[in-house]
């Protein structure tokens, strides 16, 4: 009997798992500065990043931006050559639609001819924001994605039209939302007694904040301690230096929401939407997926080589051929 | 001789039930008639079941703790729109919470906290007069009212934390929801909240009681069996005449740690012990906002924290002059601690920065964002 119970106890505590455990020591010894992993799960999601690598994507074209009146309707890539465009669309297939292909985001009529500039897909009108915001991220958040490195597609996507993780306005992501709304996190207070300072933060703040916190810990599958000091949480003296990287990657998350995400709302079909009817927002996760560094830093979920995304693109000057033929009228006349 | 020394009870006694002793209520308001025999208990303690008194006080209590009971389950319950799969499947993480916290101390609105404040009324009445039932039994077989006043320390703990606190602070959102996983989240994020508990010197002391109240447990439970062979567990007559028994405890522990407690004050200890776990520990949670915001920085100005080494390289990442001065986790228009002071101090509270409209680009339509939210 003790057994079933033990039993039905360790499979009712998803928390639990098999054994062995690793532990790593992060900061000076007997503060608990540690980090725990599980060398056999971690394994296991290593050779998933490694297996989810795209295949046969050529090298970097680069060139000068296409000359003005080679495509219609393009809004954020005009700084791409004609190569670079096309190998862009193939890799952008690979990120995002391997099984769905370019039709995926690209309009079909009813005579089965594709209409590259069409915006009738709601999913091009968010693939171009995406790739917007992909390029703000690389340009405006390198104290986040790095300076060499950045991220591209597959960071969040691997390989799926839909990426795993995102939250909408509900119940488990209301201290998401809460953040997201807010300014700030901090719920501590900086003087030790109540009547010297000013802090007002009630205890369902503070469990927004914690849910916040657990949720990138979660997010990075690590500790607090991986970015804290185990005995005072607010103190940037003792932090690691990760910390910073997070703060940064939180402001980083709620521009992204703001800018990005939410403008998306009249674009999503009824079937994209949440219980309450906002679209899908980012967390830490939806790069993160779990590693402390998105897909453990693997170099094809990098920006490195895509121009397409480590610069702010700029629309493709499709009225040029005529502009081009008047000028030349101009100069036959004289 | 083996017999004695083992660790589960070996005699069992089944005479003729014991009615219990004469009073002037013997006979009444006993739910079991004195006479259930039962083996498995006779293994751990008296073979013998009931009489169990009830009267009106027990009657009372368990109608209101009853009640309690099942508000909090029906509230848990409608959480899962009425689900009993659901709620079975996801019942360590169903919660009751109290109400958000600009309700302050008034009564909240249905779905906002007033079933919280009702199941917590409802048990908070089923608890006093448990203790009054408890005191009174005591007095009615002429006993002292020790169990009593220690369930009083218990009692005061948990009146600390949903009730007294809540009022100074001057809001129900202050206290400790009902449910398995949320009560200790409330635990976890207090001490967040506070800069971390453990600095807290009444904290520290309510942990010295607890571990010390097992220590204590250990060493009187284990000496008692070992002299159980002379007599050692009739303690009572080990008291007022000891024997070799309590001689041979006394000289056990005088030879192993040089002072014994005897085989009257052992128990003083224990009750003590056990008194002042909750009492400190209520102490602790009571000043825990009142009058201290933050006990690590308490702890600093105090001399209770030490300085480790820096282990990262500092500056550990540039950064930009006020980048780290975080700004506090939005405070909603209304004050949401009334009990301690004003807001003037803390500012004005930050804007939602989504509880705008947003304009879509290239559509007519305008998003607004509803902020009903959980705070």
């Amino acid at each position: 009997m003790m057994g079933t119970a033990l039993g039905a106890a360790v499979l009712f505590s998803s928390a639990c798992e098999r054994p062995p455990v690793e532990v790593v020591n992060l900061g000076f010894r007997g503060v608990g500065m540690q980090h725990v992993d599980n060398p056999r799960e971690l394994e296991d999601s290593v050779n998933a990043v490694v297996e989810r690598e795209p295949v046969g994507l050529p090298p970097l074209i680069g060139g000068d931006p296409a000359p003005a009146g080679t495509y219609e309707n393009v809004q954020v890539l005009g700084h791409l050559s004609a190569g670079e465009f096309n190998r862009t669309m193939l890799a952008l297939t690979q990120w995002v639609s391997p099984e769905q292909g370019c039709n995926y985001c690209h309009y079909v009529d009813d005579q089965g001819q594709p209409n590259y500039a069409s915006d009738d897909n709601y999913t091009k009108i968010v693939s171009r924001r995406m790739l917007q915001m992909t390029q703000e991220l690389n340009t405006n958040w390198t104290s986040h994605v790095g300076e060499d490195r950045g991220v591209n597609c597959m960071t969040c996507h691997q390989g799926q039209p839909v990426p795993n993780n995102y939250f909408f306005f509900d119940g488990p992501g209301d201290p998401l939302r809460n953040y997201v709304d807010n300014v700030g996190a901090r719920v501590q207070g900086t003087t030790a007694l109540t009547g010297e300072g000013d802090n007002r933060q009630s205890i369902k703040q503070a469990e927004y904040t914690y849910s916040l916190m657990i949720h990138m810990s979660n997010s990075m599958g690590v500790n607090c301690t991986f970015c804290h000091n185990s005995a005072r949480f607010a103190d940037w003296d003792e932090s690691t230096p990760q910390r910073v990287t997070a703060l940064r990657g939180l402001r980083m998350i709620r521009e992204a929401n703001m800018q990005h995400m939410v403008p998306l709302q009249g674009v999503w079909p009824e079937n994209r939407l949440g219980p309450l009817g906002d679209g899908p927002k980012l967390s830490c996760a939806s790069c993160h997926n779990g590693a402390y560094k998105p897909q453990y830093n693997a170099e094809y979920t990098w920006a490195t080589g895509w121009p397409a995304i480590t610069q702010i693109g700029r629309p493709h000057a499709n009225a040029a051929p005529a502009d081009a033929a008047a000028s030349a009228d101009t100069a036959a006349a004289n | 001789m083996a017999e004695f020394q083992n660790l589960l009870t070996p005699i069992q006694v089944h005479g003729p039930p014991d009615p219990g002793v004469e009073s002037e209520h013997s006979g009444k308001n006993r739910i079991f008639k004195p006479g259930g025999m039962n083996y498995l208990l006779g293994k751990i303690g008296d073979a013998q079941i009931g009489p169990f008194y009830l009267g009106w006080l027990g009657v009372l209590s368990l109608l209101f703790g009853f009640a309690a009971f099942e508000i909090i389950g029906f509230s848990m319950l409608a959480s899962v729109n009425w689900d009993v799969v659901e709620f079975i499947r996801q019942l360590p993480w169903l919660s009751l919470d109290p109400p958000p916290p600009e309700v302050g101390l008034s009564i909240p609105a249905y779905g906002q906290g007033a079933m919280w404040l009702l199941a917590g009324f409802f048990l908070t009445v089923a608890i006093l007069l448990w203790w009054y039932r408890m005191y009174r039994r005591a007095k009615q077989l002429k006993m002292g009212t020790h169990v009593a006043w220690a369930f009083a320390s218990a009692i005061f703990l948990y009146l600390v934390l949903g009730f007294f606190r809540p009022i100074l602070m001057g809001s129900w959102g202050e206290a400790v929801p009902f449910g398995i996983l949320s009560h200790l989240d409330w635990t976890a994020a207090f001490s967040l909240r506070y800069g971390n508990l453990f600095y807290n010197p009444f904290h520290m002391l309510s942990i010295v009681f607890l571990y010390g109240s097992a220590l204590l447990f250990a060493m009187h439970g284990a000496t008692i069996l070992a002299t159980a062979k002379m007599g050692g567990e009739r303690e009572i007559d080990q008291i007022t005449d000891p024997g070799t028994a309590a001689e041979r405890t006394m000289v056990f522990w005088r030879w192993t740690m040089g002072f014994n407690a005897n085989m009257e004050s052992i128990h003083r200890w224990a009750w003590w012990f056990a008194v002042l776990t909750t009492f400190t520990g209520g102490i602790g949670i009571l000043i825990t906002g009142p009058v201290v915001d933050n006990w690590y920085l308490w702890g600093q100005k105090h001399g209770l924290v030490p300085q480790y080494p820096d282990v990262y390289e500092q500056p550990l990442v540039p950064v930009q002059p006020g980048e780290l001065d975080a700004p506090y986790l939005g405070a909603p228009s209304v004050d949401p601690l009334p009990g301690i002071g004003t807001m003037d101090g803390a500012g004005p509270a930050p804007e939602m920065m989504m509880d705008v409209s947003i304009p879509v680009p290239g559509t007519d339509q305008v998003l607004t964002y509803d902020m009903e939210m959980g705070r």
